[in-house]
C-alpha cells in the first residue's frame, strides 16, 4: 500500500516536470513566431530618429538575428539549471524583477480566494436556507450573474463607487489596504461563482439525503446543520474547485492589476507582451504551470489519505469527474 | 459632486499633514538652507516608467526623461524658446567653419559618486552618446551630430570638439534631453548594471532614493548642488524635498487622483477635460517642445501620392480648425508650417494650410478623380484611399486620423485607419516604407537645421518623402543648409524650403504637438518647461504660503 | 425533453404561453435577448438611425436622452448605434472561439478516448500543457503571437479553449464506449467509424453542446477582455470590451462604460441561462 502511494506520488511528480518544461517551450515557440522584440522596439522610436539601416547594424551587433533552434537552446539550457535569464525590454535580470513583484500579486491571490470562498458560503448558505420563493431564488441566481460580469467592469465600478465618490481609498496607492480589498473583491466574485456552483451542487445533495431529513426532524438547528452535515462531506469537492482556480485566479490578476494600476504578475506580463519581451513571459508561463501544477498535485496526493474511500488507483477519476463540474454543475433557477 | 469635494480637502489636509511630519524630519538633519522657501514632497503621476533606464537608450524617452532631467544636468540649457544658455559649460567657442568648438567647464561640479565632472568626464560622455556601446546593448543618441570626429582635454575644465563637416546645430544638441551628463564610472559598467536605476550617477539637484519597475521612481534633494542653469534664476540646492514618480496607467485616475488631493500632478490628461479641470482651479500646462509638428510624411513614390495635385487636394482638404476644436482645446495651435511656430527662426505659412474643401474637390478632378455612384473618387476602376496608420506615441492621435476620415469622406476620399501597437508600429510602419503613403511624424528637435538631415537619402538622410535624389530643388537647399556657418545664412534657406515642401505637398501638417500635458495642483509653483517640453522642479515650491 | 415538456404541461403553471412550450420565463427572456443581440449583429442598421463611425464632433460627451438613447461619445458619435454596430464583431469572434475549441478539442477528445493507448497518452499531456498554463494568460500569449486585432484574439480565446473540450469529450467517448450498446453493436460487427458515429458521437455530443453554449458567452467576456487590453481591433472599431476600455478614460461620463458594459452581462447571462436549460433538459 505505502509503495504503491511512493510509486504513484514519483509518477505524479514526473508528470508535472515534463508539463511545466512543455510550457516553458510552447511560450518560446509560440512567442518567437513574430519577429519584433524589446530592442529593435526601442531603436524604433521615432525620437531616436535612426534609420532603417543604423537598426540592422545595432541588431546584428546584439546576435539577435541567431536562428531560432540556437536561441531556443540557450533558453532551455539556462532554464534547466534555474538561470530566467535577462528581460530583454531593461537588460535586468527577469528573476529579479519577478520576485519584485511576486508579493503583491500573492497577496491579492489569496486575499481573492478568501474572498471567494466566503462569498461562496454566504450563496451556499442562502440557497438551503432563505425562504424558497425569494430569497434561495436570488441566491441562487447569483453565480450565473456573477459569470456573466467582466472582471474589468466590477473593478471600474468598485474605483468608481468606493475609490473616488466614497474616498475610502487613495487610487493612487493600490497597495494600500482597502484597495487590496477591492481588488480581491472585484478578482474574487467570478472566482465565488465556480466555487458556489460546485458547493450548492453538493448541498442539494446532501440535503436530499435521508440523515439530513431526521437531523431536521430531530430539532437539529440551521446552523450546525449546515456546517456540520452539508459543509463537511462537500469539503472534497471544493478542495478539487479551489485548486484548478489556482490559474484561473492567476489569469484574472492580469486584468484586475492593469485596472487597480497594481504591479504584480500580471502588470508585468502586460508590460513584457506589448514589448514582446520573451524571456520574462516564458518564465511567467512556466511558473504559473509550475504553481498551476504543484497544486493540484498536492490535492491529488492529500486525496487518498484525507478520504479512505478513494482508493490510490480510483484517485485521479475521482478527480476528473469533480473537475469537469462546470458541465455538469447543478442548474440554477434564475 | 459636492460629496466628492469634501472628502477630497479631507485627504488633502491629512497628505499635508504627513508632508509636514518629513519636512521636520528632513530640516533637523540639514539646517543650512533654512532661507530657503520650505521644502515639501510632491507626487507626480505618469502614465508609464517606460522600459530600461540604460541612460543612453531611455533619455529621450517621454517618460523616464523626466527623471534624467532632475538625476542629471547638460552641458547647455535651451529654454522653451529654443535659446541656448551657458550651464555646466560657462562658456564655448567655435571656428568660422563651425568644426571645432572649445568649451570651458564650470569648476567644481561633482557627480553623485563624488566622482569630479571634468572634461575626461564629458569627453567620455560625448564618445558613448556618439557610438553607444552596440556589442553590449547600449545604444548611440540618434540625433547627436553623425559628423562627430572626436574631442580631446586641453586642461582639465577645456574641451575641444572637432567634427568632420560644420555642425552648426553642436551647441543646441547640448541641451537636448538625450544629451544628459552621467558619471564615467557609470558609463564603464555593462548593460545590465546600468539598467539599474539606483546604480546610476549624475550631477543633477536629485538622486535617486529608491525606485521599482513598472512602480515608482522617488528622487531626494541632492543637499551640495549649486550648479543650476543661471537661466533659471535659482543655482543652488533644489527646494523641494522630494519628487516621486508613480505610475498611473489610467488617464482618468491620474487626473483624478489629482483632484482628489491624493496627488500633484498628472501627466497627459485627455485634453476633453482641460477646460473644466482649470476652471475647477488646477494648472493645466501644455507646453510645446521645439520640433516638427504633427503631420504627415507623404510617400511620393506610392500611387496616388506620386501626383502633386492629390497631395495639394489632401493639404487643403483637411479642416485644422475642426482636429482643434474637437480633439483638442483652444491651448493647440494652428499648425503654420511644418515646424514649431516656436522654434527659432520659424516662419509663417498658414495661407498654405488655409481649408479649402472646394480647391481639393477641384484639384482632385483635374487628376482625373471622378465620383463613382457611391460618392467615392475612382480613377481607372481604383478607388482614391488613403491609409493611415494611427501613431502610437501620441494618444489623441486615433481620434484626430477618425476626424479626417469624416472629412475626407465628404470629398469623395476614402480612409482607412490602422492602428497598431508600439511594436508592431515600429515593425510595419516607417518613412518612405513601400506600402505606407503617409508616416505620421510626431519628433522633436532642438536645431532647425536636423530638417536638412530627413530630406533625402544622401548622407544617411532619412528620406522622409521617399524622393531619393530626384528634387533637385531639395538637393540644393539640402546642401546649401547643411553647409551653412552661420544663423544669419541659413534662415533664408528654411524659409524657402519650408514653403516648397508645402506647396509640393510633401509634408501635410495637422496641428502643432503638445505631447506631454501636465494637470497640476496649483500648490505647486515656480515650474519651469524647457525646450523639450519637460517641467523642471528644480525651482519649484509648494504650499500656499 | 420530452419529458420535461409532460411535466411542465402536467404542472399547469402560470405563464401559460411558455409553459405551453415547455420553456421557463426566464429561459424565454433569455432567448428573446439573444434574438435582439443576433438581429443587431445581421443587421445593424435597421436598429439604429444613427451612423456608428461620424459624429457630429459638437455634440460630444452628451449624457443620455431621446435622441441618443446611450448618449455620445468623445467624437459626438451616437453610443447605442455604436453598440449596436460593434454587436456582430464582439458575438462573431466569440462564435469563431468557440468553433475551434469545440473542433480541434473536440477532435482531440474524441481521438484520445477512442483510439486510446499511445495517441491518449500523447494527447493527455498535451491537454496537460495547455490546461496548466491559465487559460487568460494563454490567450494573451497567442494573440502577442498573431498580433493585435479581433479575429487573432478569437482564435487565441479558442485555443484557451480547446484543452477544456478535449477533456469533456474524452471522458464522454470512454463512457459512451463501455456502455452496453456500443459493445453489443462492436460484438455484431459494426465497423470503429460506424460505431464512432453513430453511437459515440450523438450521445457524446450531448453535453458538449450545452458546454459550447456556455462557452460562447465565455468568450465573449474573455475577448472583451482582451479588447480592453488593447489586444483587439483598434478604434473606430466598436467591440464591447474596446468601447469599455475607450469609456474609462472618459469616467466622468459614466455611460461610457454603464451601457456596452450591460450589453455584455445581458447577452452572457442570457447565453449562462440557456446553457443551464439545455442541460436540465437533456
Amino acid at each position: 500500500m505505502r509503495n504503491a502511494y511512493l510509486n504513484y506520488a514519483g509518477k505524479r511528480l514526473l508528470q508535472a516536470a515534463v508539463v511545466v518544461l512543455l510550457a516553458y517551450v510552447f511560450t518560446f515557440l509560440v512567442v518567437s513566431i513574430l519577429p519584433g522584440d524589446p530592442i529593435t522596439n526601442v531603436l524604433h522610436d521615432p525620437q531616436n530618429a535612426f534609420t532603417m539601416a543604423q537598426i540592422q547594424e545595432i541588431i546584428e551587433a546584439q546576435g539577435l538575428n541567431d536562428p531560432v533552434a540556437l536561441q531556443l537552446w540557450h533558453a532551455l539550457s539556462g532554464f534547466v539549471t534555474g538561470d530566467l535569464g535577462l528581460s530583454m525590454r531593461s537588460s535586468r535580470p527577469v528573476a529579479t524583477l519577478i520576485s519584485e513583484v511576486l508579493p503583491s500579486t500573492l497577496i491579492l491571490a489569496s486575499s481573492a480566494l478568501a474572498v471567494a470562498l466566503v462569498l461562496a458560503g454566504l450563496i451556499a448558505y442562502g440557497s438551503q436556507f432563505l425562504p424558497r420563493r425569494f430569497g434561495q431564488g436570488f441566491v441562487r441566481s447569483l453565480p450565473s450573474l456573477f459569470l456573466s460580469v467582466p472582471t474589468f467592469v466590477i473593478g471600474l465600478v468598485l474605483i468608481h463607487l468606493f475609490g473616488f465618490q466614497l474616498g475610502l481609498f487613495m487610487v493612487i496607492d493600490p497597495n494600500s489596504f482597502w484597495a487590496t480589498v477591492f481588488a480581491s473583491i472585484a478578482l474574487g466574485i467570478p472566482i465565488s461563482a465556480q466555487i458556489a456552483e460546485v458547493l450548492v451542487a453538493n448541498l442539494d445533495n446532501e440535503s436530499a439525503q435521508e440523515y439530513a431529513a431526521v437531523a431536521r426532524a430531530r430539532g437539529l438547528r440551521q446552523t450546525p446543520l449546515f456546517f456540520r452535515h452539508f459543509l463537511k462531506p462537500s469539503a472534497l469537492p471544493v478542495v478539487t474547485v479551489v485548486a484548478l482556480m489556482v490559474g484561473e485566479v492567476l489569469g484574472g490578476a492580469l486584468i484586475t492589476e492593469t485596472v487597480f494600476g497594481r504591479t504584480g504578475i500580471g502588470n508585468l506580463v502586460q508590460r513584457s507582451v506589448v514589448t514582446q519581451d520573451l524571456p520574462v513571459l516564458q518564465a511567467v508561463v512556466s511558473l504559473a504551470a509550475m504553481v498551476f501544477v504543484l497544486v493540484n498535485l498536492i490535492a491529488d496526493l492529500v486525496y487518498p489519505l484525507l478520504d479512505p474511500r478513494v482508493k490510490i488507483l480510483g484517485a485521479t477519476a475521482v478527480r476528473s469527474s469533480a473537475s469537469t463540474s462546470d458541465t455538469a454543475s447543478p442548474t440554477v433557477t434564475v | 459632486m459636492t460629496d466628492h469635494l469634501t472628502s477630497l480637502r479631507l485627504s488633502r489636509r491629512s497628505l499635508l499633514a504627513g508632508s509636514a511630519a518629513l519636512t521636520i524630519a528632513s530640516f533637523s538633519g540639514v539646517s543650512a538652507f533654512a532661507q530657503a522657501p520650505a521644502g515639501g514632497d510632491i507626487v507626480f503621476l505618469i502614465n508609464s516608467l517606460g522600459d530600461t533606464w540604460i541612460p543612453n537608450n531611455s533619455a529621450i524617452s517621454s517618460f523616464q526623461g523626466h527623471i534624467w532631467g532632475h538625476v542629471s544636468d547638460k552641458l547647455v540649457y535651451v529654454d522653451v524658446d529654443g535659446t541656448p544658455s551657458p550651464w555646466l559649460a560657462e562658456s564655448w567657442e567655435q571656428n568660422d567653419t563651425a568644426t571645432e568648438f572649445t568649451l570651458k567647464l564650470k569648476s567644481g561640479v561633482t557627480f553623485s559618486d563624488a566622482t569630479p565632472l571634468d572634461a575626461a568626464a564629458v569627453i567620455a560622455n560625448l564618445d558613448i552618446w556618439y557610438a553607444g556601446r552596440t556589442d553590449d546593448g547600449i545604444n548611440p543618441i540618434g540625433l547627436f551630430p553623425k559628423t562627430y570626429d572626436h574631442a580631446e582635454a586641453v586642461d582639465p575644465l577645456t574641451v575641444k570638439v572637432v567634427f568632420k563637416a560644420p555642425t552648426l546645430g553642436f551647441i543646441p544638441t547640448l541641451g537636448y534631453h538625450g544629451s544628459i551628463l552621467i558619471s564615467p564610472k557609470t558609463l564603464a559598467t555593462p548593460a545590465t548594471e546600468q539598467a539599474d536605476l539606483s546604480k546610476t550617477a549624475g550631477s543633477g539637484p536629485y538622486v535617486v532614493d529608491s525606485w521599482k519597475e513598472g512602480d515608482f521612481v522617488k528622487l531626494m534633494k541632492r543637499a551640495d548642488y549649486n550648479w543650476g542653469p543661471a537661466a533659471v534664476g535659482h543655482t543652488g540646492p533644489a527646494f523641494l524635498d522630494s519628487i516621486t514618480y508613480k505610475l498611473v496607467a489610467e488617464q482618468s485616475l491620474r487626473v483624478a487622483a489629482v483632484q482628489a488631493g491624493q496627488a500633484d500632478i498628472a501627466y497627459n490628461a485627455s485634453p476633453q477635460e482641460l477646460q473644466s479641470l482649470q476652471e475647477a482651479g488646477f494648472t493645466v500646462a501644455t507646453p510645446r517642445y521645439l520640433g516638427f509638428v504633427n503631420g504627415w510624411a507623404i510617400n511620393t513614390k506610392l500611387a496616388p501620392y506620386n501626383d502633386v495635385k492629390v497631395r495639394q487636394a489632401l493639404q487643403v482638404a483637411i479642416n485644422r480648425q475642426e482636429i482643434i476644436d474637437t480633439v483638442y482645446t483652444p491651448d493647440w495651435k494652428l499648425a503654420t508650417s511644418f515646424i514649431q511656430s516656436n522654434v527659432p527662426g520659424a516662419t509663417d505659412h498658414s495661407a498654405l494650410l488655409a481649408y479649402d474643401a472646394a480647391k481639393a474637390e477641384a484639384l482632385l478632378d483635374e487628376a482625373g478623380w471622378v465620383k463613382g455612384a457611391d460618392g467615392i473618387r475612382v480613377k481607372d476602376g481604383v478607388e482614391l484611399l488613403l491609409t493611415l496608420h494611427s501613431n502610437p506615441y501620441l494618444a489623441t492621435s486615433k481620434s484626430v486620423d477618425e476626424l479626417i476620415a469624416q472629412q475626407l469622406g465628404r470629398i469623395g476620399w476614402k480612409v482607412e485607419i490602422r492602428a497598431y501597437d508600439v511594436v508592431t508600429f515600429g515593425e510595419k510602419v516607417h518613412c518612405a516604407g513601400d506600402t505606407i503613403p503617409a508616416y505620421e511624424v510626431t519628433r522633436s528637435f532642438i536645431d532647425a537645421g536636423t530638417v536638412a538631415g530627413i530630406l533625402t537619402d544622401a548622407n544617411k538622410g532619412e528620406n522622409w518623402f521617399n524622393l531619393g535624389e530626384s528634387d533637385a530643388r531639395i538637393n540644393d537647399l539640402r546642401d546649401q543648409i547643411a553647409g551653412a556657418g552661420s544663423l544669419e545664412v541659413r534662415a533664408p534657406l528654411l524659409d524657402e524650403l519650408k514653403a516648397y515642401v508645402l506647396e509640393q505637398g510633401y509634408f501635410i501638417p495637422r496641428t502643432q504637438i503638445v505631447q506631454r500635458i501636465y494637470v497640476q495642483s496649483p500648490e505647486v509653483k515656480g515650474v519651469v518647461y524647457n525646450g523639450v517640453a519637460y517641467a523642471s522642479y528644480y525651482a519649484a515650491t509648494k504650499g500656499t504660503a | 425533453m420530452t419529458i420535461s415538456l409532460a411535466s411542465a404541461l402536467s404542472r399547469k403553471r402560470l405563464h401559460a404561453p411558455f409553459a405551453a412550450l415547455g420553456i421557463p420565463p426566464s429561459v424565454a427572456l433569455a432567448f428573446i435577448i439573444l434574438a435582439l443581440v443576433i438581429g443587431w449583429s445581421l443587421v445593424p442598421g435597421l436598429f439604429s438611425g444613427h451612423d456608428p463611425f461620424v459624429g457630429v464632433p459638437a455634440d460630444k460627451l452628451q449624457a443620455p436622452s431621446i435622441a441618443h438613447w446611450f448618449g455620445t461619445d468623445q467624437l459626438g458619435r451616437d453610443l447605442y448605434a455604436r453598440v449596436v454596430h460593434g454587436t456582430a464583431s464582439s458575438v462573431s469572434s466569440a462564435l469563431i472561439a468557440v468553433v475551434i475549441g469545440l473542433f480541434v478539442g473536440g477532435l482531440i477528445g474524441l481521438l484520445a478516448g477512442f483510439l486510446g493507448g499511445w495517441v491518449d497518452i500523447i494527447f493527455a499531456r498535451l491537454v496537460d500543457v495547455l490546461l496548466a498554463i491559465p487559460s487568460f494568460l494563454l490567450a494573451v500569449i497567442v494573440v502577442t503571437a498573431l498580433g493585435f486585432d479581433t479575429i487573432n484574439a478569437a482564435i487565441a480565446t479558442g485555443v484557451s479553449a480547446v484543452a477544456v473540450f478535449a477533456r469533456v469529450m474524452r471522458s464522454e467517448v470512454i463512457k459512451t464506449r463501455q456502455a452496453t450498446f456500443v459493445e453489443a453493436s462492436f460484438l455484431s460487427g459494426g465497423s470503429r467509424w460506424h460505431i464512432l458515429l453513430r453511437h459515440v458521437l450523438p450521445n457524446a455530443s450531448r453535453s458538449v453542446l450545452p458546454l459550447a453554449v456556455l462557452r460562447f458567452g465565455l468568450s465573449i467576456l474573455v475577448i472583451a477582455g482582451l479588447a480592453f487590453l488593447g489586444y483587439g481591433d483598434p478604434p473606430p472599431a466598436s467591440d464591447w470590451g474596446l468601447l469599455i476600455s475607450i469609456g474609462k478614460d472618459y469616467m466622468k461620463w459614466p455611460w461610457l462604460i454603464y451601457a456596452p458594459a450591460i450589453a455584455i452581462i445581458a447577452t452572457v447571462l442570457s447565453l449562462n441561462r440557456i446553457s443551464r436549460w439545455l442541460r436540465k433538459t437533456d
